[in-house]
């Protein structure tokens, strides 16, 4: 049901929110709406890359390549681990099999160069800085460990806008990204010092 | 204060995005959860003694009740704790006068208690529970002692395998100590006890116990 509701919001987002908003819009604003595939690096927890997640950004060109403006995305990777006996204290033992999970939502303001303008093909670079929530879980089928936490988020990324051609703004995204925040969680037997991420965003420009 | 609620509502619908996990392939396995004092040199006793009756725990019922051997369930779920304890060189006594250990097993049924505590005296929500009277008359309001923390969620479904020091008896106090538990979730499948699961799930127990064991002596 959540891969539906996603694919439906992004797909409503793609259809609905061109048209209604060229009207109002200055040429020199754009908006990305993207489908997003997200893995966590250096961290053995929930490290199973997946595509449940989406990343909103917009922004406003200040001079002909440089535009600022704000992100918003979130991200679920979750990860089954076999039954294993875990050593919780001296005195206590856990046999469970369970799903580890990560769920972040970083958002703020981003900076943006691209390196030619009102063209079919516009690659850009962003620098994103901002906060992010995250939710670190271990899931057993009778008892639910978490760790919520805030932290600083700073995500570069390069890629490239696809438009039809140079008048029609409608166009293709794709972006590759690595993202750092300084989060710091502890789960069960697992902790969190940051989280780092590497994924890529493909979806609509406007 | 109208310029924030569109963010507002915009972190709302995102924290409801998350995904969550296949409970499906999780609801295939067992969880066991075992306790024990780490003070308690468990090859110090010989003897046990273990009802050959099962406690139903139910929240809803005020009367106890025991089922027995003589039902096939009761049966298996016994004589795989007697298989383990024998295994590990404790000898069985029909006297409970005689035993060092005390073993009592316990099912839970039905039960509205799902939140986690560090509290271990689980079975407060219930209108009855073993008596410790069950051990030797002369314990009747005596009061149980756990040397160590519990922090479990005790849910339906779940079979409890307790283990009391009834040769450290506290006279002076009055408490019996508990030196092991074990529970084990995940047991019951359509309203009824899976037996395959329940002596998994003992095996279990002991397998990640090493300690009970008499031979170490």
């Amino acid at each position: 049901m959540k891969s539906i509701r996603i694919l439906a919001i992004a797909l409503l987002a793609c259809i609905v929110l061109p048209g209604t908003l060229s009207a109002q819009l200055y040429k020199s604003t754009y908006f990305n709406v993207d489908w997003q595939f997200n893995g966590i690096v250096g961290n053995d927890f929930a490290n199973t890359p997946s595509g449940w997640g989406m990343n909103f950004e917009g922004g406003r060109y200040v001079t002909s390549k440089i535009a600022v403006g704000l992100y918003a995305s979130f991200h679920t990777n979750n990860k089954y681990v076999e039954p294993q006996v875990l050593e919780l204290s001296p005195s206590s033992h856990l046999y469970t099999d369970q799903v580890q999970s990560v769920f972040q939502i970083p958002f703020g303001a981003l900076l943006k160069y691209r390196f030619v303008e009102d063209s079919m093909f516009e690659p850009y670079v962003t620098a994103k800085m901002g906060a992010m929530y995250s939710r670190m879980s271990s899931s057993s089928q009778v008892v639910e460990f978490y760790d919520e936490e805030w932290g600083f988020n700073v995500q570069p990324e390069v890629g490239v806008s696809i438009f039809p051609s140079s008048s029609n703004r409608t166009g293709i995204h794709i972006g590759i990204y690595y993202n750092y925040s300084t989060n710091q969680s502890q789960c069960l037997l697992y902790n969190m010092n940051g989280l780092n991420n590497i994924g890529f965003n493909l979806g609509v420009t406007f | 204060m109208k310029k924030l609620l569109p963010l507002l509502l915009l972190g709302i619908v995102l924290t409801g995005c998350q995904k969550e996990p296949d409970w499906g392939k999780l609801s295939n396995d067992l969880l066991v959860y075992t306790h024990h004092d780490t003070s308690c040199d468990f090859s110090q006793y010989n003897t046990y003694y273990l009802p050959d009756s099962v406690l139903m725990l139910d929240d809803s019922e005020k009367e106890p009740r025991y089922i027995s051997v003589e039902d096939p369930r009761a049966r298996n779920i016994v004589e795989s704790i007697e298989s383990e304890m024998n295994s590990r060189g404790y000898v069985e006594v029909h006297d409970n006068s005689r035993a060092d250990i005390g073993i009592i097993t316990s099912y839970i049924k039905r039960t509205n208690t799902y939140v986690g505590y560090d509290y271990p005296y689980w079975w407060y929500d219930f209108y009855y529970y073993w008596p410790f009277d069950y051990w030797d008359p002369y314990y009747n309001g005596w009061y149980p002692y756990y040397p160590y923390p519990v922090t479990y969620s005790y849910t339906t479904g779940t079979l409890v395998v307790e283990m009391i020091a009834l040769k450290e008896a506290k006279k002076e106090s009055q408490q019996l100590p508990f030196i092991w538990t074990a529970c084990m979730a995940g047991v019951e499948s359509s309203n009824q006890v899976n037996i395959s699961k329940a002596i998994s799930g003992i095996y279990q127990a002991f397998e990640q116990s090493p300690y009970i064991n008499h031979k170490a002596q």
